[in-house]
């Protein structure tokens, strides 16, 4: 759309204007660049140096050797991505209608569903997983209304559901949040003027909306991929023995086996496979989509 | 810009100048606490290393404040978890004196050379030869205990008395539940108790026997509980009428009236206790501390404010028999219920996940 745009050869000169001068670009990304190379950039070197650390000194790959040997950790990494794609999806698929309905609804209305969205966000992770446990026993809320109604009770809790459950609900702010930013950012007037080409309400949505909401979906599903793989406390609490996710492997090493070496190996080899992920993302979608919008 | 508090636009030298003020105010105050944390040091302080939370609590009241006030040393407390101190050993950093840590940690630090030894000849309160274990490098402080926790309402006549009866379905119905990994170990003890080994014959553990029998139970687990929170909760909220469950957990729910009870019978003890890292700034008031907390009085303290055992026989001359009753090391349980032997299970832990984590995944 940019492109288009009649005040981007304007744009460029004023930026090239700028970028003519780096020393002020370098001091107003030094902090930035400093931040990051202390926090991000020397612990992942730390964690690679641990990782192929040997206990007498040296370099080994032994604890790649185990990851690889022991299946069952590749099956805590399968699972780690399956519970991960699972939670975008299903947070895409609740989180589009609700987004839209956000832009589109009367302030009243619209902002009512803000603060319910919100509110999920300010409340702890803890807690609100806690809460999960209380609604979704045997004898929680949800089957005491549906024994009420004569069904038979759900089994919900410490297993996969209960895990999608807590995990779709504390990252459906995430996702709704980002579609809503990019779908604000809509000229309506092109849904209208589509209609008056003689578009179906429909068609109007599917050639003008949807496209022009793509980056959201784009930026969305990542973020809740991303924040999804990550995941310990839901999983830990609401999950069985077979939703174990990478997470929980990790902080076991860290915390009661104190065996860093094995930890930071997993470490690097969720980001390796996120990396890989990312690739194959690219390959698919495109990077390039969280960024323009394609109409 | 606005100024908040006027309303009113401020000049760019303005609010330079305020920013000046608050800087030299900010380095001012951080040259001051500086020197105040020196000061502090020098009249005399011990910074002990706690879980934090309700024990933390226990411990302030029943040893740090006696402490202070019997010998003017400050007790600092620092709540961190292991991880932290970990990364305070590695760094060389040491900022804490005592540590108060499971013997499991504790014995992993001692590997790692990360502990000193305790000068016992700098003991003057605690009467050595009251306490089991006193070890080189660190000293039982008290115990806790894993039980066989059952609802009163699913087994009003009869209920599991041991392992063995745990393990049968069929005379005890119902879900239950066992330990993970994730909380602190599996329970292969019982499993193999439960198999027929004598409870003075577990160690070393033979974890492949201990494996097979966890399968045959594994059917009727509805969890495997890896935080003490959620065993609390899966037997409060009947989500399994049975299962190992520490101590302390099922107590708090027995005291809050919960249709729930323990079986002392065969259940595990393990060891909370107080070492000093290597490198401690507060060396000598580190021993001086851990001598205090060790004595009758405090850990009959402790145990009535946190229902952990004391480790120190003679506290229960400062017990009553009913609290006696709900402590994992009254006389009366003691005789039915068996350490676990840390020692071992930080040597074998690494290769007992691996197999931990393909028996979750089915194996």
């Amino acid at each position: 759309m940019s492109q288009s745009s009649p005040f981007v050869p304007a744009t460029a000169a004023a930026m090239g204007r700028r970028s003519r001068r780096p020393p002020l670009a370098l001091c107003l990304l030094l902090p930035a660049l400093l931040l990051l190379g202390f926090v991000f950039l020397y612990p992942m070197l730390d964690i690679v140096l641990r990782s192929i650390a040997a206990p007498r000194g040296g370099v080994s790959l032994a604890h790649y050797g185990k990851i690889i040997a022991q299946p069952a950790y590749l099956r805590v990494f399968l699972i780690t991505f399956e519970i991960a794609l699972s939670v975008t999806v299903a947070t895409l698929l609740l989180g589009y209608p609700l987004a839209y309905v956000l832009v589109t609804a009367r302030r009243g209305i619209a902002a009512a569903i803000m603060a319910c969205v919100l509110l999920a966000f300010f409340t702890d992770v803890l807690v609100r997983t806690y809460a999960w446990l209380v609604i979704l026993g045997p004898e929680g809320a949800l089957n005491q209304v549906l024994r009420a109604l004569g069904s038979a009770p759900l089994n919900l809790l410490y297993n996969r559901y209960g895990v999608l459950l807590g995990m779709c609900y504390a990252l459906l702010p995430y996702m709704v949040l980002t579609l809503y930013s990019v779908m604000r950012g809509i000229d309506r007037n092109l849904l209208q003027a589509a209609r008056n080409l003689g578009a179906s309400d429909w068609r109007a949505f599917r050639h003008v909306f949807l496209p022009l909401s793509l980056p959201g979906i784009a930026g969305g599903s990542l973020l809740v991929f991303i924040l999804a793989i990550g995941y310990f406390i839901t999983p830990r609490l609401l999950g069985g023995a077979g939703d174990q996710m990478i997470a929980m492997v990790i902080e076991q090493q860290v915390e009661l086996g104190v065996d860093w070496g094995f930890a930071s190996a997993l470490a690097i080899v969720l980001l390796a496979l996120t990396i890989l992920g990312f690739l194959l993302y690219d390959r698919l979608v495109g990077l390039k989509s969280l960024f323009e919008s394609k109409i | 810009m606005t100024d908040k508090k006027t309303g009113q636009r401020i000049s760019r030298r303005q609010a330079l100048r305020r920013g000046l003020r608050l800087g030299a105010g900010l380095a001012a105050f951080g040259v001051a606490s500086g020197r105040f944390r020196r000061a502090a040091a020098d009249a005399g302080k011990v910074v002990v290393r706690t879980g934090g939370g309700a024990y933390e609590e226990a411990l302030r009241k029943a040893i740090f404040e006696p402490f202070t006030a019997a010998t003017g040393i400050q007790v600092v407390p620092f709540a961190t978890n292991v991880a932290k101190l970990v990364a305070m050993v590695e760094s060389g950093n040491i900022e804490i004196d005592v540590a108060d840590l499971g013997e499991f940690t504790t014995v992993t630090f001692q590997n790692k050379g990360a502990l000193a030894k305790i000068d016992k000849s700098k003991f003057t309160r605690t009467d050595l030869a009251d306490l089991d274990p006193v070890r080189d490098y660190y000293i039982g402080e008290n115990t806790y205990a894993t039980v066989l926790g059952y609802n009163k309402d699913a087994f009003p006549t009869k209920h599991p008395q041991s392992w063995a009866e745990f393990w049968d379905v069929s005379a005890f119905p119902g879900t239950r539940m066992l330990e993970d990994m994730g909380a602190e170990y599996p329970n292969l003890e019982f499993a193999l108790l439960a198999d027929g080994v004598p409870m003075d014959k577990l160690y070393p553990l033979d974890v492949p026997r201990a494996f097979k029998k966890l399968r045959a139970i594994r059917p009727h687990i509805a969890k495997w509980w890896d935080s003490g929170a959620v065993s609390a909760q899966m037997l409060a909220s009947k989500q399994t009428v049975l299962g190992s469950i520490w101590s302390g957990r099922i107590q708090a729910l027995v005291d809050a009236n919960a249709p729930v009870a323990i079986e002392w019978n065969q259940s595990s003890r393990q060891l909370q206790t107080l070492c000093i890292l290597k490198g401690a700034p507060n060396l000598d008031n580190a021993h001086k501390y851990i001598d205090f907390a060790l004595q009758p009085k405090q850990q009959a303290e402790v145990a009535r404010l946190s229902g952990y055992g004391p480790i120190n026989r003679k506290a229960f001359d400062h017990i009553d028999a009913a609290t006696a009753d709900k402590l994992p090391t009254s006389p009366q349980h003691l005789k039915i219920s068996f350490a676990t032997d840390a020692s071992w299970w930080v040597a074998h832990r690494a290769e007992i996940a691996d197999q931990w984590q393909s028996f979750l995944l089915g194996g």
